[in-house]
């Protein structure tokens, strides 16, 4: 009889163990056993120089980027600097498919960090945190001081004080239309306001349902992303924080998101968005786009390229402002990504080269060529100023203007529970009521934000007279 | 060759295992063990916060629904595996033409990576021009596309897509214990008078008894436990309907960047949940191996 309760009690240790080990794996792979799966995704490896250095002189250093659609621009930089550069330092480019975050986090644990990286508004401050960059202050001429420093945000450049990273370019985001389903069902302009886009993708739908085509899709396999990239600017241009942070109280209320996210269930349950999208990617969504299944969507400015090269397509489209509330311009739409480009790892052991390469990839000549390539819009005023727009067809309708601006930063905090994507998204497909909605997100995204600022990861500035209409003047 | 000779011999060739074992499987256990009682986002401090990883989880209703998900996905997985593979072994187990070939053909998904069965799976469903909508369409089966991946029936069709992936392992492992039954039982029982369905029920299954336990044993553990063809088709969605345990686990260690405020990560409420998802894939298991233990018994 105990043989058999031996027999089952390490059955059960084992199954136990075997089960923990699955998914331990996934919390140990942080720290310890990921770097082989990382090896893997970063097979997209692509080295400017053909070797490591050999003599024992030659400063190698490493830069990591997950920017894919620039890689041969910044290839040639490279090249260029590698055949240049009196001080012999070799850059090494690398540029991963996906999982940058996790990546950086690997390298930085198994001492094997690159020199210099590619540095995003959504990443910088984490970064920061886990002390993988160090500040350039002492670096930066007074001329980069005149350059940028009307750009540098607390938040997002520095942090404590310290200084991390130079802006080059930032994304704009649009609402991207297709001209030839608005002819055909009768529109005139886009959409100014949000009851004009339900009406609007309301007569898409009933002008093209029978060939397959719809009013309205966005990328909802991941809510909290089709949400940033649409729901943001329509709140920014409408005079609201477009993640739900109220920066006059600091605090978050998504009141004014929900009043949004109704506009977008309105549509749902018109049946003018289009069916599967609760499954979709943004690939898959830009690939019916291209097609001409969709009237319109909200997205950044890197569309235009997409319809270049990844998705070529001979629809007539365009992107035009993103519709507000009430039709009425009271905020700007927020420049995103914009404050960050390249950083230095704190654990560089070629510091002072990796800034030179810094220092040259920030030539006015480079941003210049940046931004006229349509790599990214420049938000360099000097560089703004005396470049020339991209040639790439639908890029005009992304050009920043007199209604684009970066917004102040706001806190970025986890709650429990669901993000405020899938909790909205949830009320969009179920129905419910909105109110209770946004009174649990507020709770939670508060409490976190508590939490945070308890911790002191976050610091927030209630600022009572803050006025959206003044942004960017 | 002396006592202690062997001894040392054995304990060199036991070493790569147990080294193995322990970085892999035992540093990342008492790793989670550690970490499930305290507040950590991958960077500064750790905090201690006892048992609040617990309490959390205790009104995380989110997660309680990935768990009632995970019994439905693996239930519905079982339901199918289980039955369809031994109906496949039982048939290319006798002497139909063209049997080694078909027995290749239903194992190929198995050596199929699960990402792209996923990726077919959803080329085959999706709603905006899945071929299976396309097909249904064009014959006016119905009239505006149907949501296989949708709120209602995207647990049905990731359901559907393990399955697939599945019945070849598991039909294999059948196939393997049937070869292992003798064949004077089955001319025995003819001699008897007994039929075919007779033949299956009377000496095929109750002969297959502990092959069987096992290899349901090793279902139910993989049922529990997948999740990878669920990220690829749906991500856990829509609205939280095809979540499951390990995939909601997964989102809390890594979670999804987007351009808006990142999420950070969360190792200590991550490892708790880590924790409480293997004691529920080990009760269940062990529950199993418990009730079915007469299927062990032969003779």
């Amino acid at each position: 009889m105990w043989k058999k309760g031996l027999g089952l009690g390490l059955t059960a240790a084992l199954a136990i163990g075997t089960a923990a080990c699955g998914n331990s794996s996934n919390n140990g792979d942080a720290s310890a056993s990921a770097p082989a799966s990382s090896a893997a995704t970063s097979s997209s490896t692509a080295s400017a120089a053909p070797s490591k250095a050999s003599s024992g002189d030659k400063a190698v250093i490493t830069y990591w980027t997950d920017d894919r659609h620039d890689q041969e621009y910044i290839k040639s930089l490279i090249d260029k600097f590698n055949a240049e550069n009196k001080d012999n330092i070799e850059v090494e480019l690398t540029v991963l498919s996906e999982n940058y975050n996790q990546s950086v986090d690997i390298a930085f644990s198994s001492n094997k960090a690159p020199d210099v990286l590619r540095l995003k508004s959504a990443n910088t401050e984490t970064f920061v945190k886990k002390g993988y960059l160090a500040p350039i202050d002492a670096y930066v001429t007074d001329d980069m001081k005149s350059k940028f420093g009307s750009l540098l945000l607390d938040g997002v450049n520095t942090f404590d004080g310290k200084l991390y990273s130079l802006p080059n370019s930032g994304q704009t985001l649009r609402l991207v239309y297709n001209k030839d389903l608005f002819d055909k069902a009768g529109i005139a302009n886009p959409p100014q306001s949000l009851q004009e886009m339900v009406d609007d993708a309301k007569k898409i739908t009933a002008a093209g349902k029978s060939e397959g085509a719809y009013g309205f899709a966005l990328n909802f396999k991941n809510p909290k992303s089709a949400f940033d990239r649409s729901i943001r600017e329509i709140l920014s241009l409408s005079g609201y924080q477009g993640l739900g942070y109220d920066l006059k109280t600091a605090q978050f209320d998504f009141k004014p998101y929900g009043q949004v996210v109704d506009y977008f269930k309105q549509m749902w349950d018109d049946g003018s968005v289009l069916p599967g999208a609760e499954t979709l990617d943004i690939d898959p969504m830009r690939a019916q786009f291209a097609a001409g299944k969709i009237g319109m969507y909200l997205s950044f400015a890197t569309e235009p390229g997409v319809y270049k090269d990844q998705f070529p397509t001979t629809i007539n489209w365009s992107a035009a402002l993103a519709p507000t509330l009430e039709g009425k311009q009271v905020g700007t739409s927020e420049i995103v990504s914009a404050g960050t480009w390249l950083g230095i790892s704190d654990r560089s052991k070629h510091k002072d080269a990796a800034w030179k390469f810094m220092a040259y990839m920030y030539q006015d000549d480079f941003l210049t060529a940046y931004h006229e390539q349509g790599f990214g819009i420049s938000v360099v005023p000097s560089i703004a100023e005396k470049a020339k727009n991209p040639d790439i067809p639908g890029m005009e309708g992304f050009l920043v203007g007199e209604h684009d601006s970066i917004w102040p930063v706001s806190p970025s905090v986890t709650p429990e529970g669901a993000n405020y994507g899938d909790a909205f998204f949830k009320y969009m497909l179920s129905g419910g009521d909105v109110n209770k909605v946004v009174t649990d997100l507020n709770a939670r995204y508060n409490d976190a934000l508590a939490k945070a600022v308890e911790k002191g990861d976050v610091k927030i500035q209630p600022n009572p007279s803050f006025d959206p209409s003044k942004l960017g003047s | 060759m002396t006592r202690w000779t062997r001894l040392r011999e054995n304990s060199l060739l036991l070493l790569p295992s147990v080294i193995l074992t322990v970085a892999l499987g035992i540093y990342p256990l008492i790793w989670v063990l550690r970490y499930m009682f305290y507040d950590y986002p991958g960077y500064g401090e750790e905090t201690f916060v006892g048992l609040e990883n617990f309490r959390r989880l205790l009104r995380d209703t989110a997660f309680w629904e990935s768990v009632r998900n995970t019994f439905v996905f693996a239930g519905g997985k079982l339901l199918i595996t289980v039955p369809l593979s031994l109906v496949l072994a039982v048939i290319l187990n006798g002497r139909l033409r063209g049997r080694h070939f078909l027995r290749a053909v239903f194992f190929m998904p198995t050596v199929v990576s699960t990402a792209v069965i996923a990726v077919v799976f959803y080329l085959i469903f999706n709603s905006y021009n899945g071929m299976v909508n396309q097909l249904l369409m064009k014959y006016h089966l119905i009239g505006s596309p149907f949501e296989w991946l949708g709120p209602k029936h995207a647990m049905l069709t990731v359901i559907l897509a393990a399955a697939w992936g599945a019945v070849g392992n598991y039909m294999l492992l059948f196939l393997a214990g049937l070869q292992s039954i003798p064949h004077d039982l089955y001319e025995a029982a003819a001699i008897d008078g007994a039929g075919p369905m007779q033949r299956f029920w009377r000496i095929t299954v109750p002969m297959l008894g502990p092959v069987m336990q096992i290899i349901i044993m090793l279902a139910i553990i993989a049922s529990l436990k997948g999740y990878e063809s669920i990220m690829v088709m749906t991500e856990g969605g829509p609205i939280g309907k095809t979540e499951v345990m390990y995939l909601y686990l997964y989102k809390l260690l890594f979670p999804v960047a987007t351009s808006g405020a990142p999420a950070d990560q969360q190792f200590g409420y991550g490892s708790a949940v880590g924790f409480t998802t293997a004691v529920i894939v080990g009760i269940i298991t062990a529950a199993y191996y418990w009730m079915s233990r007469k299927m062990n018994k032969v003779f």
